[in-house]
Formats: C-alpha cells, structure tokens, sequence
C-alpha cells in the first residue's frame, strides 16, 4: 500500500497546483464532517431524551412483576417471604386488586385499587390526583363494588380516607390509581387471593436485571414479567424513533457521500493523464482502483472523524452548558439533554466510511479502466 | 559496446511479425500498422521516423504493452506478449521497460526525485532506498541541485531530462522514447539526445525513439522509416 498511500495523501493534502480540486476535494470533506456531525448531534440528542424517559420510567414504575400462568391467583405457600428473605435489595409488594369509584372534591372517577401489603398509607397517583381534583392531605372516598345492607337497601361498601402521597406515572401508563393498604384493600375487596407481585429494586439503575436475578427463586406456576416486557410499547416506541429519525438524519451523509464521488470522478478525469504515466511505470489497474477507493475512504474516514469529533464536543457543550431550555412543567426536564455514547460514536464512524466506500466504487472502477493511451493524448 | 552493454549480452529483444493495428470501425476505419515486421537486437538505438499518422506512436505502445495488436506476432525477450496478463504486463512495464514521452514528463504533486523514484515505488521498493536511487539518476542526467524542486519550477528541457531519469530508475532493458523532443528548442533537444545516446551506451540500453527530427534520428543506429505501406524490417 506504500506508494498508494503516498499517492493519496499528496492528491489529497497537496493539491496546491490543482486548486479547484483541491477546492472541491475540500468541500466533500467539508459535507462528510457536517453529515458526521448532524448525526452524532441527533443521536446524542435522542440518548439524552430517551435515557431520561427510561431513567424517568426506572425511578417510578415497577421492575418486574411475577403473574400467575394459569388462572387470576397466585399459587400458595411462602414463596413471597422466601424471595424477601433472598433479595433484601429488591422492594417486594403484593398486590391484590379490582376496580372501585373513587369520589373527590371535584368529581367520582373510576379507578383500579391495588391492596399492597407493604404500604401503611393511602397514594393516588398523578392521573387519579388531577380527575379527582386531590393532593396529599385531600380525603377521598373509595365506593366498591361490594355491598352492604343499609336502612335504604344494599349499598356500595364507603371507606373515607385521607391522601398521604401522590404517586408517579409510569409512562405509558393511563390508568387511575389508588393504592392502599393490605387491610383496607381486604374490605374493600374482599379475601381475593394475590393476583401480582411487585419487585422492584432500591437501585432504579438495576431495573433491567430484575427479572432474571429472581428467575429462579418463584415456583414453577408463576411467571416473571420483565421490566423489558412490562413497558415494550413504550421501548419498542422508543427504539423505533431512534432508528427512523437516524434513518433521517443519515440521509444527510447519503448527500455527503454523492458529492464525494462527484469530486473522486472529478478527480478521476483531471488526474487521467498522471494516472496513465503511473500506469506506464507499471501500476496496475488494481491498484489504480485501490489508489481512488483510498481517495474516498480518505476523504470519507478523515471527515467522518472530524464530523464526530465536532458533534461529540458540541453535543457534550450543549448538555455542560444546559444552552436549550424547556419550558418547566411542560417537560419532565428543565433542558434539551444530550448524551453521547460510544455505540453512537462507533455506528456514525462507520457510516462514514461506509458511505465514502460506497461513494468511491464507480470512480475507482472508473479510472481503473479508463484507457491509457486516451490518458497520455490528454493535454 | 560498453562494459554494461557487453554484461547484458547478446541478443533479440524485439521480434515483430506482420503486425497490424487499426483504430474504428466500418467505414471510418483507419488502418494504422499494415503487417510490420522487425527485429531488433540487443543494444541497437533504432529511430522511428516518419509522417504523422503513420503509426510510429502505435508502434510505441505496442512495444510498450500499453496496447495490443489486431493481428501478427510480437515478442519481447522472446516472450510472446499476448501470452501475458494484464498484472505481467504491469510488471514488465514496471521492471523491464522504461518510457519517455512527449507530455506528461513528471507528475506535478511530487519533487523531481520523487518523480524518479515513482517506478521503484510502483515495484515495492522502500521510500529511502528508491529514493537514494533516484538521486543518483537525478545526478547522472545533470539535475543534482534540482532534486527536490517540483515539476513547475523546472524548464521544459530539465524536465525531460528528469522523466529520462525516470525511465532508467528500474534498470530497464528497453527504452521506448515518443518525441521525447518535441516541446524543446532545438540546443535543449540536443543536449536531451546527447543524453540519451551517452545512457542508451553506458547503460547497456536497447532504445527505440520516435522523432520527427531526421537530424536526431541520424545519429541513431538505424532508422525504421512508416510510411503508411505495408513495411519490412528497418532500415538505415
């Protein structure tokens, strides 16, 4: 690759005798760096949103969730303490549950109830919190569908009950609810057997590994719903827009890379006299083929990594920086994030190169063939 | 003959036989070369003289393995050149053939003694060892303060001189020269022969040199006059 590279190099960095060449060369290498650029800035971008809806959903929702396979009752015995006694990291919750009105200062709106035994407090959370018009302090009553005898008739079972907190949101997530303890939960509900478990770890950060730290320690008749699996409409969302707006922004260095085989057929043409001398000397067609497709890849590599460098350091000022705003109350964060990540750095890198590949095959096969004796008439 | 000629030896370098080429086709046909034969001998310095059109830089690059004949026989080294591939006849023009031409002297990127060392470069040689050969070229065709100039701050006539050193870097057994004078005033063209013919002997150089100047072609030791017919082997 020797002489090859040398070849490249002075065409490349040495076009001072050639300088509308080298003046286009400079604008290929110019549109690779901002395609590079343009998509590590989007990446990085979509990171910082995406990381704070998944860190956002970690802190908030549940980790895992352990269902029955068969029928709407957990299997007995003492499997749940068992799993307390095994993971004291983990925040174990049984929940029993059903739908019950719950009446506000505002207004009565239906809700799921979910009996916890670790909770000694009523929550709400969000969604519950603004249709009933209620925050912490607000009494609430809770009409379930069970009934008791009255001077009047059967009426719905009534528990008044005063909010001590309102809970988060999961995301993606649009029911009303209310949480309450396990004693409450029965008489509201009745004896139901447990129909979920809930885990979730002290550290948000362990969510994704719940599910298969328990895996082994619940009985065959109970399933293990992973965080993963609980929020899939909502990651699969995610990922998605993460692959159609990349897709996108990619279209950028789709352009960038037309410009560079325009500039390498440029060159192709304008170096076809030189070429056909370097041929006589006994360069073969191969390697004039390699000679334009490192052209290209020089090009492409050297403005990939420029683009990627200047998008990773703006992206990293933008975030340091917090530059962009949003307006609060109507976001969950009080600026635009980004976040560059090494995957991002790495799937941009090869982008470039090869999109710069790509770009560089037909001008070096080109030149590649183009014939000598029409090179050494040229004047 | 010179020490060098006498160590390369004796023998056909060049064996042509009914050689033809053409350019076109049907009507607008133009047949260039009409069954040439020749032979040419180890150490000869033939002239190709003759009008334009005839075929004298077709003869060039044919000899050259730049191109190929429509039809006859040619032999180099006594190697039938249609029997070699594209990357062997790289390889040839690489290590046993040298070439000079009208344009095109030196690539206008690369210093005088990169342009020399271009074809040991070409052959894998390393950067410094190609380039300590080069200077030593560069030295024998006058040009040693010039080494590291580039091509547009040369003259015409340095510049050739250059491109002849470029030709010999790689040690060839033959040189193919196409007007090697024709962009020179007639003192550099010359003194650019007189370098030629003093390399073509120390060297021990087969050489073929297309002019149109009968006064340069003169000196050789024979002259292969086209004249468009069907032509038999040179003569003097």
């Amino acid at each position: 690759m020797g002489v090859l590279s040398l070849l490249a190099g002075r065409y490349l960095l040495g076009l001072r005798r050639r300088t509308h060449v080298a003046a286009v060369s400079a604008i290929s290498f110019g549109a690779m760096a901002l395609g590079a650029a343009a998509l590590v800035v989007t990446l990085a971008l979509l990171e910082g949103f995406q990381s704070t809806i998944r860190t956002q959903l970690a802190a908030s929702g549940v980790h895992a969730e352990l269902r029955p396979r068969i029928g709407r009752a957990l299997p007995d015995g003492d499997w749940v303490a068992r799993l307390r006694a095994a993971h004291p990291e983990l925040e174990v919750r049984m929940v029993r549950g059903g739908a019950v009105w719950c009446l506000g200062p505002d207004s009565a709106v239906p809700a799921d109830l979910e009996a916890v035994d670790t909770l000694s407090r009523v929550e709400v959370n969000r969604i519950l919190a603004a249709e009933l018009g209620a925050g912490v302090g607000t009494e609430v009553t809770i009409a379930s569908p069970r009934l008791t005898l009255s001077p009047l008739g059967p009426l719905p079972l009534r528990r008044r009950v005063d909010v001590a907190a309102v809970g988060a949101t999961q995301p993606g997530d649009e029911r009303a609810v209310i949480r309450v303890p396990l004693q409450l939960g029965g008489e509201l509900l009745g004896s139901t057997a447990p129909r979920a478990v809930d885990l979730r770890a002290h550290d948000p950060r362990r969510a994704w590994e719940v599910a298969s730290d328990v895996q082994r320690d619940v009985p065959g008749g109970v399933e293990v719903v992973s965080f993963a699996e609980l929020n899939r409409p909502l990651l699969a969302a995610l990922a998605l827009e993460r692959v159609m707006i990349g897709f996108g922004v990619g279209l950028v260095m789709v352009v960038a890379a037309l410009n560079l085989l325009c500039n390498l057929a440029l060159l192709a043409a304008e170096k076809r006299a030189d070429v056909a001398v370097l041929a006589a000397a006994g360069l073969a067609p191969s390697r004039v083929r390699r000679l334009f497709l490192l052209l290209g890849l020089g090009v492409g590599a050297l403005g990939g990594i420029l683009g990627t460098v200047l998008g990773a350091a703006a992206a990293a000022l933008l975030e340091r920086t917090h530059a962009l705003p949003l307006p609060r109350g109507v976001f969950i964060v009080s600026h635009v994030p980004f976040r560059v990540t090494p995957g991002a750095v790495t799937v941009v890198l090869g982008v470039s190169l090869l999109a710069a590949l790509l770009a560089s095959l037909a001008p070096a096969r080109a030149a590649a063939r183009r014939d000598v004796l029409e090179g050494l008439r040229y004047e | 003959m010179s020490e060098a000629a006498a160590a390369r030896g004796v023998g056909t370098v060049v064996t042509a036989a009914g050689l033809r080429k053409g350019y076109g086709s049907g009507e607008r046909r133009v047949e260039v070369l009409r069954g040439l034969d020749l032979e040419l001998p180890r150490g000869e310095m033939l002239a190709v003289v003759g009008p334009s059109g005839v075929g004298k830089s077709t003869l060039l690059h044919l000899l050259g393995l730049l191109d190929r004949p429509d039809a006859g026989r040619l032999e180099l080294f006594d190697t039938d050149v249609e029997t070699l591939a594209v990357e062997a006849r790289a390889e040839w023009r690489n290590r046993r053939l040298g070439f000079v031409f009208q344009f095109h002297a030196l690539l206008p990127e690369f210093s005088l003694e990169e342009n020399v060392a271009m074809p040991l470069l070409i052959g894998g040689a390393s950067r410094r060892a190609a380039l300590e050969r080069a200077r030593e070229l560069v030295a024998a065709v006058g040009l040693a303060s010039r080494a590291t100039h580039f091509p547009d701050e040369l003259s015409g006539g340095e510049q050739q001189r250059g491109a002849v050193a470029r030709a010999l870097v790689a040690r060839p057994e033959l040189l193919l020269a196409d007007e090697p004078t024709g962009n020179l005033d007639a003192s550099a063209a010359s003194a650019l022969f007189d370098l030629l013919a003093q390399l073509h002997l120390s060297r021990g150089l087969t050489s073929v040199i297309v002019t149109h100047n009968e006064a340069l072609a003169s000196r050789c030791t024979r002259v292969l006059r086209l004249t468009g017919a069907a032509v038999g082997d040179g003569h003097a």
